[in-house]
């Protein structure tokens, strides 16, 4: 946020600065015209052919020499406003990073002739999934790379999601009806409902809206009260004039089709993803996704540390960092790293549950046991080596 | 730091530039318009010293209000162009600001689905970015017109870049070199030799086209002022002239080869993208390759423990993703293999008597629902009792 303030008042006084110039110079010219156009009707009411007394001469001249100089000194009130100009660029050198990729030295191996085609392949899937077809098409013919997935089920998710933020849940409503058994856990139907009823309060009026909750709300008063009787209030608000007071916080949210539209489409997404057990993102989305949350990280300890053993982290072959991606995205695998050694567990390392429950990785085993006794490490328990089991995360 | 301060460099730059490139176009209007007001005003002044009669002074003075109208008309449209562009800036600021302000207040109602809007089109400009970085126009316009992204992205500004590019695609120079001599002062402080390749290909087809006499003229006149390094390819030129057009001899046959066009036109397509953009990858490539990085594991790449979700482990970037580091991890971080959620003191992580670990919610649904739990691995079959909690550290 700082960084945009930043940038935003020098651009704020770079526009004010021309908006300003503009007038001014369309102020200057508009009067120097208007004095020369005056000389001239003056000059003119002579006969042409007079030559021009003293006086006259006089006038002229400095008339002259008068437009030469504020016409120059229109290009100078220009020329000083370059300072102005490239502060906005400075500015937005020192708010944002220019060099992003300076954290990621093998991106430049994405654009390889080898590699290139399989990312474009993932760019082309992308928007495949996202409805975007004849996007997907062209590119698929710019870029000459192998078709994908043509017309999948993301792309007849997405068409609903879409519909839905445009505040249209006939779609959406289609699908999940059609599927009400297995979606009957699931909040979706609900959502969907009430965004059809709000649609018609605000459309046909409120007793169509009445109508519809009877007949389709109704089966989800038991999970959704509190809800249900939100929706029933918030019909006081839905008068053709103007509403007798600004509605409270949660009923202006009712109100807004267009919000609860995005917000349906995206429990859609999810709920009904989550019911074909299939990922949300598309591949390309969530590596994209993930690759922004980790960014910002790396910056930060490249600023930090710019010492030479630090840059040859960048070179081995794992993150030099671990970065928590959140809910929307990592976590797909269980990795165990061994609580004794902070190392990944693998293969040849892997975890070994003791009798007590507890889990390390069978070189910390190996290299806590005392001959035949081990002690575990985090309760006062006393057990054999060869008591201790290997398990299993994936 | 950020995602905006960290990724979003590219985003305003490239409308500053051009604002840059507006404001000195508008300074070199004002000056030549000055300077033709001048001229008018230096002829008055001959004509007073002359004493002219008030008719010649009359038409004198009108020609100075033509041209001060014409000043002003031109410095009016020069000035605002600037300030146009210097709108689109403020427009991408303002966009950028909208995440900045769903991060801020992250406990509101619709910050999360805001937010993930805000994302997806960040997406979406990305992919516009790469696309017209990459020369691939049609899509990049496609993209942006459907998504209405034309202030945020680059489409316009690359508008004039995509047509330099058909027209050298069918072998017109007349573009690429306006185009050159437009950002002269910048080709040269970036040592381009985007307008000496053009010029020594307008020699090579006159060549094939069999007029060596004018290419001689040609060479004359623009291959005298060489630079360092450029005598090597200077002298070949010259040498193929001795030689006819479907000649064996290396190196005149690959001077002749066609395509030697299509060189042409990925080098405009590098130097202006170097021109507009400080950085020299697009951002789409970086966050993907540092997002897969951070996804890595070693999991990805076995059949078995593959998870649909994972984007490291679908294809095709499965392909691509086994060629980086994978993420450092030094502290556990599980989740369960049937419900996709995480084990912590909710969920506690459970084993198997086969050694297997799943979530406690997962194996009690399962219990409910068959009254024994199956290995989803291994399809044995145990019950609760044999289930044994897991303690991890």
């Amino acid at each position: 946020m700082d960084s945009c303030l930043g940038v935003e008042q020098d651009l704020d006084k770079a526009t004010s600065k021309f908006t300003a110039l503009n007038e001014h110079t369309n102020k200057i010219l508009e009067e120097v015209i208007n004095q020369v156009e005056e000389l001239r009707k003056e000059i003119s009411q002579q006969p042409p052919n007079t030559p021009l007394s003293q006086s006259q001469t006089k006038v002229v001249n400095d008339l002259a020499s008068s437009v030469k100089q504020s016409v120059f000194q229109l290009s100078t009130d220009h020329r000083e406003l370059h300072a102005t100009v490239s502060r906005v660029g400075k500015s937005i050198d020192r708010h944002f990073i220019a060099d992003y990729a300076a954290v990621a030295p093998k991106a430049e191996s994405f654009c390889s002739d080898t590699n290139r085609p399989i990312m474009e392949q993932a760019i082309a899937q992308h928007l495949y999934r996202q409805d975007l077809e004849d996007v997907g098409d062209s590119l698929v013919g710019e870029a000459r790379v192998g078709v994908s997935e043509r017309g999948s089920t993301f792309a007849q998710l997405q068409r609903c999601a879409a519909a839905l933020a445009l505040a249209d849940p006939a779609p959406a409503l289609a699908w999940a009806a059609a599927r009400a058994h297995d979606l009957a856990h699931s909040p979706l139907l609900f959502t969907l409902h009430r965004m059809q009823m709000m649609k018609l309060a605000r459309e046909e009026g409120i007793s169509a809206a009445i109508a519809y909750a009877r007949a389709h709300l109704a089966p989800h008063v038991a999970r959704h009260e509190r809800a249900l009787r939100a929706c029933m209030g918030v019909l006081v608000w839905c008068t053709r004039a103007a509403p007798p007071a600004p509605p409270p916080p949660d009923y202006a949210h009712l109100l807004d089709l267009r919000a609860l539209g995005a917000e349906a489409g995206e429990q859609f997404l999810r709920e009904a993803c989550s019911l074909l057990r299939l990922a949300p993102h598309s591949p390309l989305a969530g590596a994209v996704l993930a690759g922004a949350r980790v960014l910002p990280a790396l910056h930060d300890i490249r600023a930090k540390m710019s010492h030479p053993h630090v840059l040859a982290a960048w070179a081995d072959d794992e993150l030099p960092l671990e970065v928590e991606l959140g809910e929307e995205g990592g976590g797909y695998h269980s990795v165990f790293a061994c609580p004794i050694l902070r190392q990944q567990a693998s293969d040849h390392n892997p975890p070994m549950r003791l009798l007590c429950g507890h889990v390390i990785s069978r070189d910390a085993l190996n290299k806590l046991a005392a001959g035949l006794k081990l002690k575990c490490p985090y309760c006062p328990m006393e057990q054999s080596p060869s008591e201790a089991r290997q398990i299993y995360f994936s | 730091m950020n995602e905006i301060k960290s990724l979003e460099h590219a985003t305003l730059k490239v409308p500053y530039e051009v604002f840059n490139k507006r404001y000195r176009n508008a300074q070199r209007v004002l000056d030549v318009e000055a300077r033709q007001v001048t001229s008018s005003v230096s002829d008055i002044d001959a004509a007073t010293k002359k004493g002219a009669t008030t008719g010649e002074i009359d038409s004198l003075l009108g020609g100075m209000v033509e041209k001060l109208t014409t000043m002003k008309r031109k410095a009016s449209e020069a000035i605002t162009e600037e300030v146009q562009a210097a709108c689109v800036c403020k427009k991408r600021l303002e966009h950028l600001k909208e995440q900045a302000e769903a991060l801020t207040e992250p406990t509101a109602p619709q910050a999360k689905t805001q937010m993930n809007a805000w994302r997806g089109v960040r997406l979406d400009r990305m992919l516009v970015d790469y696309f017209l970085r990459n020369g691939y126009y049609d899509s990049a316009t496609k993209l942006a017109d459907k998504r209405d992204l034309r202030d945020l992205t680059n489409v316009d500004i690359y508008a004039a870049a995509a047509e330099v590019e058909t027209e050298l695609s069918a072998r017109r120079t007349a573009r690429c070199l306006q185009w050159c001599a437009d950002n002269r002062s910048k080709l040269r402080k970036l040592n381009s030799t985007m307008e000496f390749k053009i010029r020594i290909q307008e020699f090579i087809e006159l060549v094939r086209e069999d007029r060596r006499l004018e290419a001689v003229r040609y060479a004359k006149k623009h291959f005298s002022t060489y630079e360092d390094g450029q005598l090597d390819d200077i002298q070949h030129c010259m040498g193929m002239l001795a030689f006819p057009k479907d000649t064996e001899v290396e190196p005149y046959r690959s001077l002749l080869g066609g395509w030697r066009w299509g060189a042409l036109v990925a080098q405009f397509r590098w130097e202006h993208a170097r021109l507009l953009h400080p950085a020299r990858l697009p951002a789409l490539p970086v966050a993907l390759q540092l997002g897969l990085a951070a996804l890595n594991t070693p999991q990805c790449y076995s059949e078995t423990t593959q998870v649909s979700a994972c984007p490291a482990c679908q294809p095709p970037l499965n392909a691509l993703a086994r060629l980086l580091p994978h993420a450092h991890c030094s502290h556990s971080r599980l989740v369960c293999r049937i419900s996709r959620l995480p084990l912590n003191e909710h969920n506690q992580p459970m084993v198997l008597p086969n050694g297997q670990v799943y979530g406690e919610k997962a194996l009690k649904d399962m219990m409910k629902e068959h009254g024994s739990i199956i290995c989803p691995k291994t399809k044995e079959v145990f019950c609760m009792k044999r289930v044994e909690k897991v303690y991890v550290m």
